[in-house]
């Protein structure tokens, strides 16, 4: 049995050694026929062919035609990835709808799995209950036990906000709602490998949490899929934070130029978002804080000699940004 | 329509290309010139009918100048041949007028906004022709097929090269486009395509997040590394466009002349302006520098004309201040050199044998002087100009500036700076000579081709649209 088995190994072996050589002469065959004066023109064709289908490129030769005969190629694969993105932009007619509905599903199933620990009680329902509050103005060192999490923005507020020694930063450029789960950015001292924003969060307590995130999950899904993502996260965070206050940073708006420049980022698609953001809120231990009060003009977005590409605060006004977080601290009134 | 686009790549090169091999010879001006204008109408259909107006204008001017030889034949020594004369100067100078007022009134009037797609290039091209054959060096184009592609021609319409008509007229009645001319033609093109797509879009990326981050809060190394993220952006973004032009022109069998010739490893600001964008240099150098009297007046008016070629020249670029004080900053600085260069060569300090042994010294001083013009280039507003100057001379910072900023630049963009830096000597150049026709070459200048394509379609036009923040 042994013997037979290493036979049709060595059998197999074999094989696939003049097969791969019978293909290598194959191509220098093939090769060889070329005439010189054609070889890039054939390889340049032969590549891309390759490209095409490896990146599904022939959309670009497809569509033209598939929007002629619509009716005819309707069975040909679906290869639009880019148009099902432009589609994820918030239509507000929509919207209005599925506003309302969101925050409150992700809330029943917390209730279901752990109805002690339910942040999203609707602050209407039981507004004797609630502590009530007030915004004081605070020092730098209120951020001693904070940490703030976020995307490039929030990379913005630890490079130049003054508060690298002071609180951690869990923060990475691209960073989006369900890569707090997944990527590895936070680094530990003395340890080469990074974690993630969760094992990170499990690992130490904090007393405050600033966070802001959202610009980057603009281009994909819609508002409701995002404020769904994004009450989980802030479910999971309290799960593991149990007595950190939460505030929850409106996300910053882009300026009125970069809304108006006809991609997937608008301020309208930024403020339903945040809308959705602030009924999170439950006022007690989680708060809302409308950072755009801060950095936007009375048209709402955000004002054009802040920033350079209507995105990101230039450093020299994230002291903004900063003082609007110093003077709302959140102190329980007695 | 720009060459780095999915539409030029996919459908525009391989479509002209196939239809123009299979048209008959005498028919293939037609084409490229119908062509060259849907090329054109792609872009900026609105300024459309001002091309082909100021070409058409143009090659009846140039036909009337041209008649010089016939007039002469006919009417030397009468009224007539005088009369035609004065008529001819009248002709140029209106013509003149014409195309530097059109090219003045969007630039400068109208401050760059709305400039039709080429026009400082097409206009230059015009009036060189409409010069060469006043000064009868070439004679008058007959055909309007002929003058309409050689000014609109799609490879070299929108940036250049400035071809002079010499250079291309017997291309324009006989060429020939072969096997060979599209297979060498394609190879420039795909290098072209990978300087712009795949190092100038790259390193645009730091320049971008320099000012992102703003100018006024960043450490003076981080200002260094941006603007020589910018020399380098500018450089193969040109250059890039220049091996296309050539690389199609080249497919056709057109020889455009080259319009780089490294010219980062240049010793001088003077050298360095001989390499860098080699046709607009010529053409000043001819049609105002040498008219001008050039440099045999004495050491003064040499001065002056080249005060007056370098501020004609930051004006070409733009209407704005910075650019004339772009110009005017080079024109110090090659003064300068000048008088240098006349002072060691009456009084040679240590002999020939000093300078050549110092070889790296002459290169320093371009690397610290040309980003750091650039930088009046690139930064429109003078305010902010001041700002990054200063930054980069270590100005104390108006703004909390984090003295660390560029480690993490230099992490994340050094290797592709040291790729830039290698590709701007002359070694990718000797390699691709040596080696153009192996089967590695091929190989891989198809896989990049397709690996641009590839970058083009993921980023779109914009390489910092799908920027994450």
């Amino acid at each position: 049995m042994r013997v037979g088995g290493s036979r049709l190994r060595r059998q197999r072996n074999r094989r696939k050694i003049t097969k791969i050589e019978k293909c290598i002469l194959w191509i220098r065959g093939l090769w060889e026929k070329i005439p010189p004066d054609r070889i890039y023109l054939t390889i340049l064709l032969v590549f891309g062919v390759v490209c095409l289908t490896a990146t599904g490129g022939w959309k670009y030769y497809l569509d033209p035609f598939r929007e002629g005969m619509e009716m005819f190629v309707r069975d040909l694969p679906d290869q639009e990835e880019g148009p099902d993105e432009r589609q994820g932009e918030y239509q507000t007619g929509t919207g209005e709808s599925q506003r309302k509905e969101t925050p409150a599903r992700p809330s029943e199933e917390s209730a279901k799995q752990d109805p002690g620990q339910d942040p999203e009680r609707d602050p209407e329902q039981d507004p004797e209950e609630t502590r009530s509050f007030s915004f004081d103005t605070v020092e730098d060192d209120y951020f001693a036990d904070a940490v703030f999490i976020g995307d490039s923005r929030t990379v913005g507020m630890y490079e130049y906000g003054g508060l690298q020694d002071i609180s951690a930063f869990y923060a990475s450029t691209g960073l989006t709602v369900r890569k707090l789960f997944t990527a590895k950015i936070v680094e530990v001292p003395g340890e080469r490998q990074k974690i993630t924003v969760e094992e990170a969060l499990s690992a130490r307590q904090f007393a405050k949490i600033y966070y802001m995130i959202g610009i980057n999950e603009m281009g994909t899904g819609t508002a409701e899929s995002f404020l769904q993502d994004y009450a989980e996260s802030v479910e999971r965070i309290r799960q593991m934070q149990p007595d950190a206050i939460i505030y929850l940073q409106g996300i910053m708006q882009v300026t009125a130029e970069r809304s108006a420049q006809g991609d997937y980022i608008t301020n309208e698609g930024i403020a339903v978002r945040n809308e959705g953001i602030a009924e999170l809120a439950d006022n007690e231990t989680i708060f809302y804080l409308d950072v755009n009060e801060a950095v936007c003009g009375e048209d709402g977005a955000m004002i054009a000699d802040y920033t350079y590409d209507g995105v990101h605060l230039k450093a020299q006004y994230i002291p903004l940004w900063k003082d609007y977080l110093k003077s709302h601290a959140v102190v329980y009134d007695q | 329509m720009v060459f780095c686009s999915i539409e030029f790549l996919l459908y525009f090169l391989p479509a002209f290309f196939i239809f123009y091999a299979l048209t008959p010879k005498r028919f293939k001006n037609v084409v490229l010139l119908a062509a060259s204008l849907v090329f054109y109408a792609l872009g900026e259909p609105r300024y459309l009918f001002l091309l082909l107006a100021s070409v058409t204008v143009n090659h009846f001017v140039g036909r009337f100048l041209g008649a010089e030889p016939y007039y002469k034949d006919r009417y030397q020594g009468t009224g007539k041949y005088s009369t035609y004369l004065e008529w001819r100067k009248g002709v140029l100078l209106f013509a003149i007028t014409g195309n530097v007022g059109i090219l003045f009134l969007f630039k400068v009037a109208m401050r760059g906004e709305a400039l039709p797609l080429g026009v400082s290039f097409y206009t230059f091209q015009i009036l060189s022709y409409l010069f060469d054959v006043y000064q009868g060096i070439i004679p008058a184009e007959r055909s309007l097929i002929k003058t309409a592609a050689y000014v609109t021609m799609f490879p070299q319409l929108i940036s250049g090269p400035i071809v002079n008509y010499g250079e291309v007229s017997a291309a324009m009645s006989e060429r020939r486009m072969s096997w060979q001319s599209v297979q060498n033609g394609l190879k420039l093109f795909t290098l072209g395509l990978v300087a712009k797509v795949l190092i100038a879009d790259r390193v645009g990326i730091l320049w971008n997040d320099v000012q992102v981050r703003g100018i006024e809060s960043i450490s003076t190394p981080l200002a260094w590394l941006g603007a020589i993220a910018y020399s380098f952006k500018i450089y193969f973004d040109f250059y890039g466009y220049s091996l296309m032009a050539m690389g199609l022109g080249g497919m056709m069998g057109f020889r455009f002349p080259e319009n780089f010739r490294n010219p980062y490893m240049a010793v001088s600001v003077r050298d360095f302006y001989r390499r860098w964008h080699i046709t607009l240099g010529r053409w000043f150098c001819n049609y105002i520098y040498i008219p001008l009297g050039g440099n045999r007046r004495g050491e003064l008016c040499t001065a002056r004309n080249l005060l007056i070629v370098w501020a004609l020249t930051g004006l070409w670029h733009g209407g704005s201040g910075n650019f004339l004080l772009w110009g005017i900053l080079l024109w110090v600085l090659i003064v300068i050199e000048r008088q240098i260069k006349i002072f060691l060569d009456r009084h040679p300090i240590g002999g020939e044998s000093i300078w050549k042994q110092m070889r790296l010294v002459p290169h320093l001083y371009v690397w610290a002087v040309i980003p750091f013009t650039w930088m009046c280039f690139a930064i429109t507003d003078v305010r902010e100009l001041s700002v990054y100057l200063g930054r980069m001379l270590g100005a104390v910072p108006q703004s909390a500036v984090q003295p660390n900023d560029w480690r993490a630049a230099l992490h994340t963009y050094g290797g592709l700076l040291a790729v830039a830096f290698i590709a701007s000597t002359p070694l990718i150049r000797r390699l691709y000579r040596r080696w153009r026709d192996s089967a590695f070459t091929n190989v891989i200048l198809a896989a990049l081709f397709w690996i641009c394509v590839w970058r083009i379609m993921v980023e779109g036009d914009n390489p910092f649209l799908y920027f994450k923040f």
